[in-house]
């Protein structure tokens, strides 16, 4: 903010708009992250963020809110992850927040896995008895802290939902160890199904 | 609940078999199927419903984005960001030598704030727990409660660079659940440790000697005491300066409309101890429950001394003792009200002030600016109140993780002032 009292002389007034003009876009959009970052982040991850790799997920398309809290997650050893140890550990919260911007503009692709349409179908009703849409949305896109399903690997969404229902993992708050309370395997499996068949 | 007798899968319908079990399922899967706790209770009017609690950012927050000057106060008083850095600050304890600690939720530190020629330094003193909400200080020692863990760090001023904590969850015994579980922590003028444990959903019948309650103990753990019975979930407590009577926030229900049932603020009489307090079947100025319903609910059910605004999150609260804000001020209490989500339109993010009355209580606006009415938007969230030595008032904001000061111009605060 400028305080037009501390700047009665033109040139400083001036100077003080010339610096806020030159801070603004630093503040309001976090600096790209380092390629060599992005590199090591799509090893795993797909170079777009769309991954190819067994039981890792696509990062693409989440929304920013949820990779942030994910990341500082895994910093804080508050989500355990041998995988995601070593690259968040000690990342600060500039890069935590440019890579969730990063990942969050990429177009999200839907899983080369194949989709069971009965397994699917199945999960359709689960997830409507479930209310799943109620926080991720009708068609899965997600939103703020709550990630996007769609097109999302399944064996990924499979040890997640797991881990949900067996305590391992706790989102920002508990609401996923509510909502996964004493769903069996088959219906974790056939919700993984629909989900990664949404687009 | 519908189920297959063997006989129809003897029957050999194999595949319409297949169908019904399929069906059955799922069936089964929606009656035994709890909504997430936040969702439980919201009517099915309300099905497609997109309210969902607002996530704080786990981010710091860099001090020239907090614009502490569309805060308003009453004439006279100062407003000023006083710390700032510490991402999801919550509930403050001060030590005798002038740390400030503070609690948070998810991101599971605890932090200190020192005081040294009028700058202020933050750092983490605890972290990786789950959600450690509850800090008390007493006798040197601070107490950190969170979800599934109680730790004491003894001589804390003395050791910040290398707390050690003591493991006392054992004695401590805190209960298994998780959701609602998040503590209120404070030391009374008894020496006893009090703790609110909150009640697991939104709403459902509870089992009143484990949940929805506050308790005391004796700092070593021994000697559990319910001082307050059918409280849905109290996140804030003080003890009157005059009466030693321990006064408590409580927050209503959700999805049972805009109109409330409102939070309330709510008095144990000194003859009262364990009183009843009406979760689940009594709200606020004595609603029954829409949902979990018996006869004369609110027979027996201690109704609040004031009820603080619908879906308003009324958290933390203290009684002002100081000599620096005018005497009207003195022996009321401040609260904070976090905000609303269960609302259409927001409700709350401010500060109010309560003022006594015997067990009676009237509320008035104190600190406001956080929300913007027109636009029906936040910008911060505050949590916490806490008068320092001079009589000034700390406030935390959850949202980015900041500390005001509030002061009253007068000559104290002339005289704190470089």
């Amino acid at each position: 903010m400028i305080d037009c009292r501390q700047c009665r002389r033109p040139r400083t007034f001036l100077l003080a708009v010339a610096a806020i003009l030159l801070v603004l876009p630093s503040q309001t959009l976090a600096a790209d992250p380092p390629a060599e970052k992005l590199q090591l982040c799509g090893t795993c991850h797909g170079e777009k963020g769309n991954s190819t790799m067994e039981r890792t997920p696509s990062l693409a398309g989440q929304p920013e809110l949820f990779l942030t809290n994910q990341l500082i997650l895994f910093r804080e050893r508050l989500r355990k992850s041998e995988a995601m140890e070593p690259f968040v550990k000690g990342m600060p919260d500039s890069e935590i927040v440019a890579l969730a911007q990063h990942y969050s503009k990429l177009p999200a692709e839907p899983t080369p896995e194949p989709v069971d349409a009965g397994l699917a179908a199945r999960g359709a009703a689960l997830a409507k008895a479930m209310h799943c849409g109620s926080c991720h949305l009708p068609d899965l896109a997600g939103r703020e802290q709550m990630p996007r399903l769609a097109g999302q690997r399944i064996d990924y969404m499979i040890d997640t939902l797991i881990a949900y229902r067996e305590g391992k993992r706790y989102g920002v708050d508990t609401s996923m160890n509510g909502a996964m309370y004493g769903v069996s395997d088959q219906d974790v499996r056939a919700l993984a199904h629909f989900a990664a068949g949404m687009r | 609940m519908p189920s297959i007798s063997p006989a129809a899968l003897r029957g050999g319908a194999a595949v319409i078999a297949t169908a019904l079990v399929a069906a059955t399922g799922i069936a089964e899967l929606q009656a035994q199927q709890q909504p997430p706790a936040w969702k439980q209770g919201q009517p099915s009017s309300m099905a497609d419903s997109k309210l969902a609690p607002h996530a704080s950012p786990m981010t710091v927050t860099p001090a020239e984005k907090i614009d502490v000057g569309k805060l308003k106060a009453p004439a006279g008083f100062k407003v000023e960001l006083w710390a700032h850095g510490m991402p999801g600050a919550r509930m403050m304890a001060r030590g005798d030598k002038g740390t400030i600690f503070i609690g948070t939720r998810v991101i599971g530190k605890v932090y200190a704030v020192t005081d040294k020629d009028g700058k202020r330094t933050s750092k983490v003193v605890a972290e990786g727990l789950q959600q450690p909400n509850g800090i008390a200080i007493k006798n040197g020692s601070l107490y950190v409660i969170a979800i599934d863990k109680a730790l004491r760090f003894d001589n804390i001023e003395d050791s910040l660079d290398a707390p050690k904590p003591t493991d006392i969850s054992e004695a401590i015994k805190l209960p298994p659940s998780t959701h609602h579980n998040w503590k209120f922590a404070a030391v009374g003028p008894d020496n006893k440790l009090y703790i609110a444990i909150g009640s697991p959903c939104n709403l459902c019948e509870i089992n009143t000697g484990m949940h929805g309650l506050i308790r005391r103990q004796n700092l070593d753990g021994s000697n559990i005491e319910i001082v307050a019975r059918g409280v849905r979930n109290s996140v804030g407590f003080d003890w009157h300066p005059v009466t030693k009577e321990l006064w408590f926030t409580d927050n209503g229900r959700d999805w049972a409309g805009d109109a409330g049932p409102e939070e309330e603020l709510n008095r144990v009489a000194n003859n009262a101890v364990g009183a009843f307090y009406g979760f689940p079947y009594c709200h606020a100025q004595g609603i029954p429950d829409p949902d979990i319903k018996k006869p004369n609910p609110c027979v027996g059910v201690t109704l609040p001394a004031a009820t603080l605004g619908p879906h308003a999150a009324a958290l933390g609260m203290r009684f002002y003792t100081g000599n620096m804000f005018p005497a009207a001020y003195k022996n009321t209490a401040f609260i904070a009200r976090r905000g609303s989500w269960n609302r259409t339109k927001k409700f709350g993010y401010d500060v109010v002030q309560a003022k006594i009355n015997g067990g009676k209580a009237t509320i008035t606006p104190f600190l406001t600016g956080f929300l913007d009415a027109k636009t029906d938007a936040f910008w911060g969230r505050p949590v916490d109140v806490l008068q320092m030595p001079d009589g000034a008032l700390l406030v935390t904001d959850e949202q980015n993780g900041a500390i005001y000061r509030i002061s009253y111009g007068g000559k104290v605060a002339a005289a704190n002032t470089k």
